[in-house]
Parts: C-alpha cells; sequence; structure tokens
C-alpha cells in the first residue's frame, strides 16, 4: 500500500535556523491526519514542503508513491490545499478566480458544477462578490471550494478553523468527515488546537521546534489505558513512602518538581479509585486528582515550554 | 599737376566707358528677359546643407512676371531667403533703381565675362550689393553675389542649355553662408553620440543647393492661382 | 503546450483586470494628448528653436510640424516616461503576488515554475506591445489626423535629417519594433527584480531607479563611463532614432539589437533560475 504522503528525514534550514528538524511521517491513504504543534512549531513549513513550497535542505519528499521533485505537477492533481490563509485576487469575483484555478487546472466545468460546489462550501449565491468584500470566514470556504475545485484525492488544510465562527467550525467539521467518508479522501489537518484533531482525526503528529514530539493512532494516544495522574496531597513525603511500599510504586513517574505537592502516576483510568481508596484507608489526604491522556499531556510540555 | 589732372581725366573717361558697357550688356539681358512673361519646369533639387541631411528632391518650378514664383514639390525642402530666381531679371528690368557699373572681367568656363556692379540707389533697399558676372560675347549671367542686409550673401552659378534665348538657366548652384547647425544633446535625447564637437559659436559653412530644370514651357499663360494654391502633402 | 497556454490566458486574463493596468492607457492618452494640443497652439515657436539657424538664410517649404513629426516628438519623450508605466505593471508580476499569498494559489496548480514565470513574462511584454500599440495609435494616426502627412525632419545630436514621407511608413514599423525590444528589457529587468523582492513598490522603485542612473551614465562623456556604456540597455533605448538617419547605421541598430536581445535573454534566465528555487514565505 503506498501512502498518500512520506516525508523522509526532512530537514528545513534557513540559514542556522532549523524549522523542521529530521522529520518522518507517513500519511495513509484515507486518513484524516492531524498534524498538531503550536505556533511557530514548523508545520505551515512542513506543509508548504509537501506542496512544493518550499525546498526541503535534506531528506525526500513523496506523495502517491512518487517523489515530489520528480513529478511535481501530476502529484498537484491530486493534492488541494489551503496553506497559511486563502488568499485571492481582491479585484476579481470569487467566481472569477475559481475559474481563473479551473483554467490552471485544464478543467471545465459547467455553471451548474460550480454551483455545486458553492452550495457544499456554503457560499451558494455569493460567488458573484468581489473577494475584497469577503469576510476571512467567506475566504475560508471560497479557499476549501478551491482546494475541492479539482476532486482531488488528498486535500491539506493549514488551520483551516481560523475565523471561522462556531457554526463554520462545525460545518467544516461536518465536509472533512463526509469527504472522508463519502470520497475516501485523505485529509491532512493542521492545527495548534488540541481538540479539534482529536475530534476528526484518526492519525496524528505532534510536533514543536520542528522535532517530532509524538505520532501514531489517535485512539491509542488518547487511550484511557495509560493516562497521566496528577494526584495533589497534604502530606506528599508520608503519601509517597506509603507508595512506595506499596504495588503502585510501579505506576510512579519520575518527580518533576520535588517542592511540589504533587504526585505524578501512569495508569489506566479504572485503577484511579482504587489508589484513592488506599491513599484514604491510611489516612493520607487528598486534596485533588486529575488526569489527562498522552497527547494531553505531550501537547500540555510543548504549551508550557 | 597737368599729368595728374590728365590722368584723372582718361580715368574718368574708362569710368563712363565701363559704365556704357554695363548698360549695354543690361540691355542686351533685358531684351532676354522682355520675351519671357512665364515658364514652368520640371526641376530636380540637390541640397548640400551643413547639419541638414535630405534626399534629392523632384518638383516643379512656375514662374510668372513680375515676380510670381512657385515651386511645387511633395515635402520639406529649403530655397534662400534672397531668391535669385525671383529677383534678378527684376533687378535688371528695373534700371531706375540701381547704379550699375562694371567692376572687371573674369573668366568663367573659358568665357570672358564682365562683372557688373549693382549699387541700388536708395538706402531703405535690403540689397547692399549685387556682383553679376555676364558673359560677354553672349550676354547670359554666369554667377551672381548677391549681398543683403538680414540674409548676409548668396552665391549662385548659372549653367546654360536650350534656354539661353529667354536667359534661363538649366542648372543654378546657390551657395549660402550659415552658422554651423548644432542641436543640444539633451533635446536630442542622443545618448550614443559623443559630443566631441566643440561648440558652435559663431563658426560659419557653406550649403549648396543644385537646382536642375528641364522640360521647359514657355510663355504658356500661367493662371495666377498657380501661385496661391495650397501644396499637397 | 494547453497548460501553458492555460497559465497564459490566465495571466492575461489579470493583467487586463487589474485597475493599474488603465492607468498606464491612461497616462499614455494624456500625454500624447497634452503634447498634441501644446504643438497645435506653439507647435511653430517651439519648431523654431531647433530651426533658428536654418530659418535665418532659409526659407523652410512645406509642412514641417505635421504628424510624423509630433509622432516623432513623443516617442522621444515617452520612451522616458514608458519604463515607469511597464514596471509598473511588470515589475509586480511576481512580488505583487508574494505580497498578497495569490502566489501560493498559483503555485499549488499543476503548472510547472518556469511555466509560470514565462507565462507571467509573455504578459507582461503584451501589456508592452498594447502600450506601444496604444501609442502608435495616439503619436501617429491621431496627429496624422491632426496636422497631416508630411516629411520627417528629424531631430538627432548635430544633423537635422529630412525623410520623404513615403519613406517613413517602414521605418516607424521597425522603430516601433526597438522601442518594443527597449521596453522588453524594462519588461524584464522589472520582472527579474519582481522575483527576488517580496513587496510591490520596490521592483517599480528600482527599476526607475536603475534606469535613471545608467540614464545619467549615458549623458556624460567620460572615458570611464565610455567602456560600460555601450553595455548598458538604456544607452540603445533611443536606438530606434538611428531609423531616422540618412544613412541608417545599420552595423549600429543590429548591435543594439543585439544587446538589447542579450538583455531580455539574461534576465528571462536569471528570473527563471531563481523562481524556481524560491522558498515561498508568505
Amino acid at each position: 500500500m503506498s501512502f498518500a504522503i512520506s516525508l523522509q528525514n526532512v530537514t528545513k534550514k534557513f540559514n542556522d535556523f532549523v524549522a523542521v528538524d529530521n522529520l518522518n511521517l507517513t500519511v495513509n491513504r484515507g486518513d484524516i491526519y492531524g498534524f498538531l504543534g503550536p505556533n511557530g512549531s514548523g508545520k505551515s513549513t512542513t506543509l508548504r514542503m509537501i506542496m512544493g513550497l518550499i525546498s526541503p535542505t535534506t531528506g525526500n519528499i513523496s506523495l502517491f508513491g512518487t517523489a515530489l521533485s520528480e513529478n511535481r505537477s501530476e502529484i498537484m492533481r491530486k493534492v488541494g490545499c489551503i496553506i497559511e490563509k486563502p488568499d485571492f485576487y481582491t479585484y476579481l469575483t470569487a467566481h472569477e478566480n475559481l475559474k481563473l484555478f479551473a483554467r490552471a487546472h485544464q478543467l471545465h466545468y459547467t455553471e451548474s458544477q460550480y454551483q455545486d460546489l458553492y452550495q457544499l462550501v456554503g457560499l451558494y449565491k455569493r460567488e458573484q462578490g468581489k473577494v475584497k468584500t469577503f469576510s476571512h470566514g467567506m475566504k475560508q470556504r471560497l479557499g476549501l471550494a478551491q482546494a475541492l475545485l479539482h476532486n482531488p484525492e488528498m486535500i491539506i488544510l493549514d488551520e483551516p478553523n481560523t475565523g471561522l465562527d462556531p457554526q463554520g467550525i462545525i460545518d467544516l467539521r461536518k465536509l472533512i468527515m463526509q469527504l472522508n467518508a463519502e470520497r475516501g479522501m485523505t485529509v491532512l489537518f493542521s492545527s495548534h488546537i488540541l481538540t479539534e484533531v482529536q475530534e476528526i482525526c484518526n492519525h496524528m503528529i505532534v510536533i514543536n521546534k520542528g522535532k517530532t514530539i509524538a505520532q501514531g493512532n489517535v485512539q491509542q494516544l488518547i487511550s484511557s489505558e495509560s493516562l497521566h495522574v496528577n494526584l495533589e496531597v497534604v502530606d506528599r513525603p508520608r503519601a509517597l513512602a506509603f507508595i512506595q511500599q506499596s504495588p503502585w510504586v510501579s505506576k510512579l513517574q519520575q518527580e518533576i518538581n520535588k517542592t511540589e505537592q504533587v504526585i505524578h502516576f501512569q495508569m489506566a483510568k479504572d485503577e484511579i479509585p482504587l489508589l484513592v481508596q488506599q491513599l484514604s484507608a491510611h489516612n493520607i489526604d487528598i486534596l485533588s486528582i486529575d488526569y489527562r491522556n498522552q497527547l494531553e499531556e505531550y501537547f500540555l510540555k510543548i504549551t508550557h515550554s | 599737376m597737368k599729368k595728374i589732372l590728365l590722368l584723372l581725366l582718361c580715368l574718368g573717361c574708362l569710368n563712363l566707358k565701363a559704365d556704357d558697357n554695363a548698360k549695354k550688356l543690361i540691355r542686351e539681358l533685358n531684351k532676354k528677359f522682355t520675351l519671357l512673361n512665364d515658364y514652368s519646369a520640371d526641376l530636380y533639387m540637390k541640397f548640400n546643407i551643413p547639419g541638414v541631411k535630405m534626399n534629392n528632391m523632384r518638383g516643379k518650378v512656375f514662374f510668372k512676371k513680375p515676380n510670381k514664383f512657385r515651386i511645387r514639390t511633395k515635402g520639406i525642402f529649403f530655397l534662400p531667403k534672397q531668391n535669385p530666381m525671383q529677383n534678378i531679371s527684376n533687378m535688371f528690368l528695373d534700371t531706375t533703381a540701381y547704379t550699375t557699373v562694371i567692376s572687371g572681367y573674369e573668366m568663367i568656363d573659358n568665357r570672358n565675362c564682365a562683372v557688373i556692379n549693382m549699387i541700388p540707389l536708395k538706402s531703405d533697399n535690403e540689397l547692399i550689393l549685387g556682383k553679376f558676372w555676364v558673359d560677354i560675347a553672349n550676354p547670359l549671367i554666369l554667377k551672381t553675389q548677391i549681398t543683403t542686409k538680414n540674409n548676409g550673401t548668396i552665391e549662385t552659378r548659372n549653367f546654360f542649355g536650350d534656354m539661353i534665348q529667354y536667359a534661363l538657366p538649366s542648372k543654378i548652384i546657390i551657395e549660402v553662408e550659415m552658422n554651423k547647425m548644432k542641436v543640444p544633446k539633451m533635446m536630442a535625447m542622443d545618448l550614443k553620440k559623443k559630443s566631441t564637437d566643440k561648440p558652435a559659436g559663431n563658426q560659419k559653412e557653406k550649403g549648396s543647393i543644385e537646382l536642375n530644370f528641364s522640360s521647359f514651357k514657355i510663355n504658356t499663360k500661367i493662371p495666377d492661382q498657380v501661385f496661391t494654391e495650397k501644396d499637397e502633402q | 503546450m494547453k497548460s501553458f497556454i492555460a497559465i497564459l490566458n490566465n495571466e492575461l486574463y489579470k493583467t487586463m483586470k487589474r485597475p493599474r493596468t488603465y492607468i498606464g492607457f491612461g497616462v499614455i492618452i494624456f500625454i500624447c494628448a497634452m503634447l498634441q494640443a501644446a504643438f497645435y497652439h506653439d507647435g511653430k515657436e517651439i519648431l523654431s528653436f531647433v530651426t533658428q539657424q536654418l530659418d535665418m538664410v532659409f526659407n523652410v517649404q512645406g509642412n514641417i510640424l505635421n504628424g510624423n513629426l509630433i509622432c516623432f516628438i513623443l516617442l522621444q519623450t515617452l520612451i522616458v516616461q514608458m519604463p515607469l508605466l511597464v514596471a509598473l505593471v511588470t515589475g509586480d508580476s511576481v512580488s505583487g503576488e508574494t505580497a498578497s499569498g495569490t502566489i501560493r494559489f498559483l503555485l499549488t496548480t499543476p503548472a510547472s515554475r518556469t511555466k509560470i514565470i514565462l507565462a507571467k513574462w509573455l504578459s507582461g511584454l503584451f501589456y508592452t506591445l498594447v502600450l506601444l500599440i496604444l501609442l502608435g495609435i495616439m503619436a501617429l494616426v491621431v496627429s496624422r489626423l491632426i496636422f497631416g502627412v508630411g516629411d520627417l525632419m528629424a531631430v538627432n545630436s548635430d544633423t537635422l535629417t529630412i525623410i520623404r514621407s513615403d519613406d517613413l511608413t517602414w521605418r516607424w514599423g521597425y522603430a516601433f519594433l526597438i522601442a518594443f525590444l527597449s521596453l522588453g528589457v524594462v519588461a524584464s529587468l522589472a520582472q527579474t527584480l519582481s522575483c527576488f523582492i517580496d513587496n510591490s513598490i520596490t521592483p517599480i522603485v528600482s527599476v526607475m531607479a536603475i534606469i535613471i542612473i545608467f540614464t545619467i551614465i549615458g549623458m556624460f562623456d567620460l572615458p570611464s563611463f565610455d567602456l560600460i556604456k555601450p553595455f548598458l540597455f538604456t544607452t540603445h533605448m533611443i536606438s530606434w532614432k538611428s531609423l531616422f538617419e540618412d544613412p541608417i547605421p545599420v552595423k549600429e541598430i543590429y548591435f543594439s539589437c543585439a544587446v538589447l536581445l542579450a538583455h531580455i535573454i539574461l534576465l528571462l534566465s536569471i528570473s527563471i533560475y531563481y523562481f524556481k528555487r524560491k522558498d515561498i514565505l508568505t
């Protein structure tokens, strides 16, 4: 099975600054792949490299089994994208912009085909407006229309929710799911908001400062089988002494900050009540318990750093 | 003293004789001029004007007494302000306005010519001095030199062909003196040419216009409107 | 080829839809009309400045102030202004799209970067051609209608050359071709700078600065400048005037055309080379 996207040891340097550092990434056909990272983490640079807007300093990029450097034209017929933000010729109407794009793809669409597309992205009856009069949300919808215009096998969306109102975000989420389900379209979706990715992606990668932090199946990453549990106690040394002599010691995580009253564990969700019960039985007072899945934990680390 | 008086008397007699000869030659010339009421001819002009490059051109020339003159051609051409073809016959016919005297004799094209000086009697005349080299054997003006107040000196050489009886030359070469032509480089916008020449100042250069006549038509009663109608472009 | 025509079509469409395209057309019409009006009223006085030495001796016969002379003067005057109008559109061709982000729109289509830059270049040349055709109509056709047809008194550095009206048509044809070649260099230069710079204004200003500097170098007869002058495109931008000399300096004209063509090829090659490797960061 060929991958929709394959990045092997991709590095991008701008003079001395390493924007993407030895990145390996594979997106399977039919995946909705989340690309997560805070602002400035290297997401846009990676997406630009995938779309051929930036050349990697080292490494190989292949789409649909073909190296990007070998047959970019053919690859671009299979990929639609919104990179950074949807920018259009503001002195033209939305319809004129799409026609330009269609011509570049040598597509000969009928007016009704255009109308179907406008309906799909929620721009119906707005297509004759000049783009300069459009709100960011409308431009985003037009960007989506442009990305879908040539019926691609994959779409790459760089923070597509930016500027959309709540209803717009819901509509977009539905649309992505629909395209994936009905057309088997592969989606690479970048965001800096964890919940967005969690909700619609089946695979994901988390990057920060150009480096991979975590990568894998979303279900596994958010699994309740391995949660990060933070337990805040009144008397931390006493609590630790109890834990050191109990089987819970195997769940204990390396302490981050000894001055805190918090003890860190890694355990399944259904083990938490038993731990609480045993601590209470030994008169160890618990102030609070919170837990996060792996993904939340990674993301929190990135955000703090 | 007697000798001096005798010499002066002789010189005076000689001068009177020269004056008579000049008048005689002018009379002979006028006879030819009076035969001519009008003429037209084909014209071929060659220009050699410093600072001006232009091709030779063809046209048609018309003349009608007393001084109607016109060159009909397509395009731009130059004629001296003091047009010898227009004025000379008039000067000769108007014997009362000028003093004429032979100032000497010169050979031109192996022909013995009297040099007749014409000086206007009135001081308001534009002409300062007219010098005419007239063939003595067959009175024809072979060369002229006209000096005017405003337009400097113009020299003309006449060459005769078929129309000797009307004293009409078949070729005229007009020579003029003019200041060296110079167009400011900024105005010409010429970045390729180097302006190595020194400023023109009052540097004088000679230019010439050659007029060749053919197919004369004499006394055909040319209507006046020929001289007033507009040129076609 | 089909894909290239499609891209070219897009570029032409955009050029014709942009409001700034029409600034150039407006300026040409305005300047021509203004100068024609000035020459209609005061043309003879203006001309006497050139012909004063001739006027002292000669009666200049014939219609000097005709459409051909007006066209000659207009072309001579506007060849200085037209680079600005050309650069206004071509200097923005890549940088404008980079600045506005639409370059991403372009570069995520199947068209190769070489095709895109070639299409932009051809579109710039087409605009230049339209500008020149408009100038031809305004300067030659309209001037001939107003001032009539006649021999051309061409003003060169130290001579006036009178060219007969029936010998002018082919000269005008070649003159406009050479003017097109000259402006083609400007368009290519503007586009090349446009590839290097990511905002709209700098390439336009840079083109004008280069033209001004090169023209000043051309104006001064200094030995140190003489070495480089033959290779500056501005030296050859007025080569069209050589067609109105007698005899025509054919070798000089060929040299000028070769220099201009070499500039175009070099600049286009640089822009293709750079654009193919350019990282799109906006």
